[in-house]
């Protein structure tokens, strides 16, 4: 690690680390760029491509970054019928050019099914998190072990920001929504629990069963045979049938979920999930008889996500927060992305988003070609980041997210840069009815849905 | 009432984009639409739904017009689009090219050819292979079966929206040409890819004879596409019979919820054509330089913006033939993308893919850069995203039979190399799903009168009616 980016990524402790104006930091953030690069550049294959057709040697401006940056879909830029057809050793390969350290593929390829190829990997210590592919291909994220690590740190930290709660081991946790049983979330979920769990209690298990990276890509090879043709009806019929048994177990989990936080309500709790299922869960409190009176006063609460299309009442934020009893200061929402591994936790004060040290916002035209010109003040655009703290893959990403960033102090106090609390994805602004008689199969064949 | 929801209020860069309805032009910039593909605004007036709904009540304008008199009216329409001093195409052709994503130059190639169908024994030949007996179109046909019963059959006059796409301006003329082949009443819904041409043909119509019944049967208006606004009104068989749409995804997907008993869609859905280049090609130098070519021109119809245009040959060689062949291929297509000045960058995630690729060499093979100027991409499978923009995968298979489990119900075109291989391969073709095989190199043209889509669409058109008169003694 150089110099610049151990400097920044210190910060990671430092109580006053959204307090810094972006002038202080961009020299070091300029150097720890190209620290970066320079470290990497022989290291992943797809960076150093990169570098190699923009002509840079050097990172000496944040414009100079931007050829650098992965779209949000590099991740997704494995060939699917590789899953389709386990070929384990070409997704290795594949891996490899999006790795920092050497994939071993001969090693990690002897693997039955994704969920073994995955567990081989992490044996090398190569840790694989995957996104879900409801609709479209699963991201691929591989990260290292000194990431791991990060992760928790950074988790807890943040947190700790975010939601004023000092960790003091005085709280049962709730998770409230299915979590991906990938390498990511087990470590933060870990961390979660070292930092906040009362020793007295078990930790609550969300009741469904396990959603392995298997379970998350299952879908996206059988969408890929129903396209293909080679799907047999009864294979479908199967999909269909296992898809309605998690739905039953969702469903099913709400209530027992319902029962068991009713049963631990004098204790203080930390609650966490997505707004679908909290309110879900808050609704099928209030139907036992309970409500904020019967709730601890501490109670925490972190949402991550966004709404996700559910179809929720307008007043679904106050129904949760009133059914447990939380208090608008101890309400912990953050943003970030698969792709980083730092989060952006929203300030009590002023409700915007901060931005920490090592994390570089690039804000991109829509397009994401080009870096807008940085302003003094509020504006929007594409948001780019990269995070300085990864240390398996290449840190840089362009999201599909629109945000809005301002450079000045936010009414909080704190002089980093902060964005609003309006972020929204393009795909979700744009609609789409563009037609035209060129289509892909996906188009024309209905696919698993 | 207002339909459509004015976008923003900044009306200063849009382009006009008046709507025609049932004859008159109706142009204002009350409200202000965004072209997707190239994001800029023109401005509409606001729908007024009334008025392109026509009455129950009242019979269809051209029903009692003969055919004759339509095809003339048709075909002096054809001679007027492409008259130099034509002033409605003219301006259109200068619209075209600020909202449409394809240069100029394939603009007006495109106006040129789409007016060519407007030739009377094309449009003759088009009538007479989709109905058993054309005369049903102009009045009511006597039957008697062999029981002695007797009866009246009619090819009646429909009530259609046209959802057009945007990918293809000859689509505009073929879709008013079929129109008023059946005599139906015509709402065309335009996409904001290209909410000009159909107005600018409409208005040369207008211009031959304003009161025409031709002129009157026709409308062309623009709403975005899946607004329920309009769509929950206007998609009732009250209103129209059948729903003509081009195009998949959400623009079906949108359409579907209507569709019920007596609102019946006629789709010509988003299809992916293809090549299959048999070992023969590489007998000579020559012939596999002239294969090569032929398999560019099917690559670079309407530069790959049609549902015609091949996006992935099927080639039967070994890697050393194949990686010959795609060499010339990419010359091919290299060329044919500088010729037309199309100039369009890869998408960020096409791009991503293709790049991915590339690194993986010892899976793939690659042919130029995805900048947009004509990329060919050879593996041993198909990719899995979707060729465009002067994209081609090329396939490596053992033999020609390895390609057929890759046809499926979205493959409409096969072009097919050598030309003699072709009858034993059809039946599988058609099986798996695919509608047309043809010569490698003539993905673009179709014998008059062909089905499209595996149907004959004026068959489908029309609302078949019959008049029962009773039985013989």
């Amino acid at each position: 690690m150089g110099k610049a980016v151990e400097r920044l990524t210190r910060l990671v402790q430092s109580e006053a680390r959204y307090d810094i104006p972006a002038g202080e930091l961009q020299a070091d953030q300029i150097a720890a760029l190209n620290e970066r690069l320079q470290e990497r550049r022989d290291a992943i294959k797809v960076v150093g491509r990169r570098a190699d057709d923009a002509g840079l040697e050097q990172v000496r401006s944040l414009e100079e970054v931007v050829p650098l940056l992965l779209p949000h879909t590099a991740y997704k830029s494995y060939p699917e019928s590789w899953l389709a057809q386990k070929r384990w050793d070409r997704l290795s390969k594949w891996l490899d050019t999006v790795s920092t350290y050497r994939v071993p593929v001969d090693t990690v390829s002897a693997a039955a099914e994704v969920d073994d190829w995955i567990e081989n990997l992490a044996a090398q210590g190569f840790f694989v998190s995957c996104s879900s592919g409801t609709t479209g291909k699963s991201a691929v994220l591989v990260a290292s072990q000194a990431d791991m690590d990060w992760c928790k740190t950074e988790a807890i930290a943040a947190y700790t920001w975010g939601s004023g709660v000092k960790p003091a081991k005085d709280r049962r946790i709730f998770g409230m929504a299915p979590v991906a049983q990938v390498p990511r979330n087990l470590a933060t979920g870990e961390a979660y629990t070292t930092a906040l769990q009362d020793p007295n209690y078990e930790r609550f298990a969300y009741p469904v069963p396990p959603i392995t990276v298997g379970s998350l890509t299952q879908m996206v090879v059988l969408r890929k045979a129903i396209a293909d043709g080679t799907a047999k009806p009864e294979e479908l019929a199967r999909f269909e049938k296992m898809s309605a048994a998690r739905q039953q177990a969702v469903n099913e989990a709400v209530g027992i979920t319902a029962q068991a936080v009713v049963e631990a309500r004098s204790s203080k709790l930390h609650v966490s999930g997505l707004w679908s299922g909290l309110y879900a869960v808050a609704k099928a409190v209030r139907e036992l008889g309970y409500a904020a009176p019967d709730f601890n006063p501490e109670n925490s609460i972190y949402v991550g996500g966004g709404l996700k299309r559910a179809n929720l009442p307008d007043d679904y934020r106050e129904f949760v927060y009133q059914t447990f009893n939380i208090q608008p200061q101890r309400n912990y929402q953050n943003y970030s992305m698969q792709e980083l591994h730092s989060g952006m936790p929203r300030c009590r004060e002023g409700s915007r988003y901060h931005v920490p040290p090592w994390v570089v916002p690039l804000i991109l035209d829509k397009s994401g070609d080009s870096l807008l010109p940085p302003l003094r003040d509020e504006y929007e655009g594409r948001a780019a980041f990269f995070d300085l703290s990864i240390d398996g893959r290449w840190g840089g990403v362009i999201s599909g997210d629109r945000i809005s960033i301002d450079f000045r102090p936010c009414a909080c106090g704190n002089k980093g840069p902060s964005i609003r609390d309006t972020i929204a994805r393009y795909a979700d602004l744009e609609g789409d009815d563009k037609i035209g008689c060129a289509g892909t199969v996906d188009a024309y064949v209905r696919g698993v849905a | 009432m207002n339909s459509t929801a004015p976008l923003n209020n900044d009306t200063s860069n849009a382009i006009s984009a008046p709507f025609f309805v049932k004859g008159e032009l109706l142009e204002s910039s009350d409200s202000v639409q965004r072209s997707r593909d190239l994001g800029v605004n023109f401005a509409t007036p606001i729908l007024n739904l009334d008025r392109i709904v026509h009455a129950r009540n009242e019979v269809p304008p051209l029903l009692n017009v003969p055919l004759a008199e339509i095809i003339d009216f048709l075909v002096e329409t054809g001679q007027r689009i492409v008259a130099a001093d034509n002033p409605f195409m003219q301006e259109c052709i200068e619209r075209m090219c600020t909202t449409h994503i394809l240069p100029r130059s394939v603009v007006e190639t495109s106006a040129k050819y789409a007016a060519a169908y407007l030739d009377k024994r094309t449009l003759i030949a088009e009538v007479a292979q989709n109905f058993p007996d054309p005369q049903a179109l102009d009045g009511w046909v006597p039957k008697q079966d062999y029981k002695g019963r007797r009866s009246f059959v009619r090819a009646f006059a429909p009530r259609l929206i046209h959802v057009l796409p945007g990918n293809s301006p000859g689509v505009a003329v073929k879709s008013i040409a079929q129109g008023a082949l059946v005599k139906a009443i015509n709402l065309f819904k335009m996409s904001s890819a290209d909410p000009f041409t159909m107005v600018a043909i409409l208005r040369t119509m207008a211009s031959i004879d304003p009161q025409h019944a031709i002129v009157k049967s026709m409308s062309a208006v623009y709403w975005r596409g899946g607004d329920a606004s309009v769509e929950r009104v206007l998609y009732r068989p009250q209103y129209f019979d059948k729903i003509v749409a081009w195009g998949g995804g959400d623009a079906i997907t949108n359409v579907v919820k209507y569709l019920g008993p007596g609102f019946q869609l006629i789709s010509f859905d988003p299809k992916t054509s293809i090549s299959m280049v048999g070992k023969e090609a590489f007998v000579s130098e020559a012939v596999l330089t002239q294969v090569a070519d032929l398999a560019a021109a099917d690559v670079m119809t309407l530069n790959q913006e049609a549902c015609v245009a091949s996006r992935f040959i099927y080639l039967e060689a070994d890697q050393a033939d194949a990686d010959r062949f795609c060499t010339k291929l990419h010359g091919c297509i290299a060329e044919r993308a500088a010729r037309s000045g199309d100039v369009r960058p890869l998408s960020m995630d096409l791009r991503e893919q293709i790049e991915t690729l590339m690194m993986l060499d010892d899976e793939y093979g690659v042919w130029g850069k995805p900048d947009g100027k004509g990329i060919v991409i050879r593996s041993d499978e198909p990719v899995d995203f979707h060729p465009i923009n002067k994209t081609v995968n090329v396939v490596r298979i053992d033999q020609l039979d390895d390609a057929v489990r890759h046809i499926n119900v979205a493959t409409q075109t096969v072009g097919f190399y050598p030309f003699d291989r072709m009858p034993s391969y059809r039946d599988r073709l058609a099986s798996g799903g695919a509608q047309r095989i043809v010569h490698l190199g003539e993905a673009g043209p179709s014998t008059i009168g062909n089905p499209h889509d595996a149907m004959y669409p004026l068959h489908r058109f029309v609302h078949w009616m019959a008049h029962e008169d009773g039985c013989d003694p």
